[in-house]
């Protein structure tokens, strides 16, 4: 198969090093800032619904239009809050993380050709 | 109850495209690796529909309203969790899963601890979990084809049963990746357009209210026919006609029941009076509309613990999806990381989407098929709507459609199970992996399930699916996220984790399966185990492995780097892009 022409050889030092890297441990700390705190306010804005729909019923119950309370608005928007997220996610990573990986992988590259 | 005379034709339509679709892709699969994981060759879109036709499963398809029609908006959280179950595989397993080079969960398990026992283990538990969400695929089948030809139950499970099985020992993950993405795209279709002649009949009726003081009520002189033996509580006494067996006692004409409860028996046929208050099935309550539209206002299916039942279910959703063994191998049809986060995100919108619908369908059912909540079958509701609710020509044309749909939704999701339980079978259990071997567990992986299925019949689709999610967030779970996140993680501590998960989860699973109701904390505690079964497995994990820390592997850093180094770094077995 063509993975195994395309890939890098590395020896163990090489990865040490790619591993030690101020760019590898960035990359992994940028990862972690973002993923880290986004599921926390995402697990609470689920658990808050919960709590909102026992203890805030009359809340809940406020009719918004015709049939459709606030607790049916409030649950179809955790659709969209869950794609929301989703969608930061992927801009996250494709501006903040994926062009340090290329940088590393340059100076991979440019070490290995040396 | 039954259905379009146009509902048949529609299924066999639906199953013959399948097998051809499958025929087609076969021309295409030549290698085991071909077979596995489509060589990582499809692109982002056509990637996204195949997964989420793949997900959408009978659960999804008539479980959802069917708990909808029941329960009311609580409900929301099984499509909510099982969208948001993407989210939390994104973020924290796909990429680093799809760079350890690992097929399949076990392979992952042996390559990140390098224990040969732990691998049997996880092959154990894929294949249970793989069955445990095979099972309502089947039932729903046979539940779709009793509603709407009267055709005995077994029948449609045995028919789903043995396409699935020969197309995917024929066909093979390529020629899946074309059918499921055909799938969704059915499915979608077949929701969405009888819904939406439902709402425009629903409109021109004056938008009949649906969250107001009143339990559901027949609208107009309704007949029903039992087809289960069934207890009903009457809430206020009530003057109908029945032909049968009623209370233990024959009867052939009109009748008053007391309020109270009421047996009938099997084949009863009975006649509703217009604007007669619909008796629910025992354990049922009877919701008034305001309760039933409001979140939590009844406690669902678990009224004595709400809160702990709705968190469990949350749990499970969202920790659940990152083990089972059809969603995970999809993401190896990635090309790179750039195209499984578009894949994710194409998915997420896919699947907000098409929940919309099943929703309607829950709550439009209460006005116009009510009669479901006297046997409980509420599943039923999505195949029965169209007829109910349009009538005529159109409606029944519209009910056939539906039918397609859910047989679409059953085909799919089977076939992606039976893909993954196949895989791991026939590389771990039943030889080495060949193509050979792939075919012969393909049939084995089939045949078990199909056996099972044609036993029970009582379960809510969406309850079984559950409880498989529930098991998946209990073992694959914490396996997955320590084993990539935590450097500390042992081969001993992993085992004692899935082990203890798996026994505490699939337990609360058979009891709840073949044990019947359990009232109060032990009921909720067995009806929805994510909630504990969860943390336990973790913490076992966490704390046997301190204990041995002396086994981690030795060359753990170098592991680390290979699953969080960036696939552009092209380091290790994963593909470069």
């Amino acid at each position: 198969m063509t993975e195994q022409a395309e890939r890098l050889t590395l020896t163990p030092e090489q990865y040490v090093e790619a591993q030690n890297s101020p760019e590898f441990t960035e990359l992994r700390r940028r990862f972690r800032r973002f993923a880290f705190p986004m599921t926390v306010v995402f697990l609470s804005w689920y658990l808050l619904y919960v709590l909102l729909s026992t203890y805030a019923s009359d809340f809940m119950s406020t009719e918004v239009f015709g049939n459709v309370n606030l607790g049916i608005v409030l649950g179809l928007l955790q659709f969209v809050s869950t794609f929301l997220i989703t969608t930061l996610y992927v801009r996250h990573a494709n501006k903040n993380t994926d062009p340090i990986a290329d940088k590393i992988r340059d100076e991979l590259e440019g070490g290995q050709n040396a | 109850m039954s259905g379009s005379p146009y509902a048949l034709p529609a299924i066999i339509v639906v199953t013959v495209a399948t097998i051809g679709i499958g025929a087609y892709g076969l021309r295409f699969s030549r290698t085991t690796s071909d077979f596995l994981v489509a060589s990582r060759s499809i692109s982002p879109g056509w990637n996204a529909s195949a997964i989420s036709g793949e997900y959408l499963s009978a659960a999804s398809f008539l479980g959802v309203a069917g708990l909808v029609m029941k329960y009311g908006a609580d409900m929301l959280w099984y499509p909510v969790g099982f969208a948001a179950g993407y989210l939390a595989l994104l973020l924290f397993v796909a990429a680093p899963l799809r760079r350890s080079g690992a097929f399949t969960l076990p392979d992952f398990a042996e390559a990140r601890l390098g224990s040969r026992t732990l691998r049997r283990w996880s092959v154990f538990f894929v294949v249970v979990i793989g069955w445990l969400y095979l099972l309502p695929q089947l039932q729903g089948a046979g539940l779709t084809l009793r509603t709407l030809t009267g055709a005995p139950y077994w029948v449609g499970a045995v028919v789903v049963g043995v396409v699935v099985t020969v197309n995917v020992a024929n066909g093979g993950m390529r020629s899946i990746t074309f059918v499921q993405a055909f799938q969704y795209w059915l499915k979608l279709t077949a929701i969405a357009i009888p819904a939406i002649f439902a709402l425009i009949v629903w409109q021109s009726g004056g938008f009949a209210d649906l969250s107001g003081a009143q339990s559901p009520t027949f609208d107009e002189q309704t007949e029903v026919r039992v087809d289960t033996a069934v207890t009903v509580v009457v809430a206020e006494s009530l003057t109908l006609s029945a032909d049968g067996n009623v209370d233990g006692g024959d009867i052939d004409g009109p009748a008053t029941w007391g309020a109270g409860e009421h047996q009938i028996a099997a084949g009863t046929v009975l006649v509703f009076p217009d604007g007669a208050a619909v008796p629910h099935v025992s354990g049922l309550p009877a919701l008034s509309g305001q309760t039933w539209a409001t979140p939590l206002g009844s406690g669902g299916a678990s009224p004595d613990h709400p809160i702990f039942a709705t968190y469990s279910l949350i749990l499970a959703t969202f920790l659940g999806t990152m083990g089972l063994p059809h969603v995970l191998v999809r993401f190896y049809t990635n090309p790179d990381g750039r195209a499984a986060r578009r894949t994710t995100l194409i998915v997420l919108a896919l699947l907000g989407v098409f929940y919309l619908f099943p929703t309607l369908y829950g709550a439009l059912g209460r006005l116009y098929t009510p009669q479901l909540l006297i046997t409980g079958q509420t599943d039923a509701v999505v195949l029965l709507l169209p007829g109910a609710a349009i009538g005529g020509l159109l409606g029944q044309l519209l009910g056939a459609l539906v039918a397609a749909g859910a047989f679409a939704a059953f085909l799919s999701t089977a076939s992606g199970l039976l893909v993954s339980v196949s895989g791991v079978l026939s590389t771990d259990v039943m030889g080495r992996g060949t193509v050979r071997d792939f075919r012969r567990a393909a049939t084995v992986a089939g045949v078990v399930p199909l056996v099972v299925a044609a036993q029970i019949d009582r379960l809510d689709v969406s309850q079984v699916v559950g409880l498989a999610f529930a098991v998946a967030a209990s073992t694959f779970c914490p396996l997955l996220v320590l084993g990539i996140w935590w450097r500390g993680l042992t081969d001993i501590g992993a085992l004692a984790g899935v082990l203890a998960g798996g026994a505490l989860s699939l337990s609360a699973v058979l009891i709840t399966v073949l044990g019947g109701e359990l009232d109060g904390w032990p009921g909720v505690l067995l009806a929805q185990p994510a909630a504990w079964t969860v943390p336990v497995a973790f913490a076992v994990m966490v704390v046997v492995s301190r204990a041995t820390a002396s086994r981690v592997p030795p060359n753990i850093g170098r592991t680390m780097l290979l699953l969080h180094a960036p696939e552009s770094l092209g380091l290790g077995r994963g593909t470069p892009d």
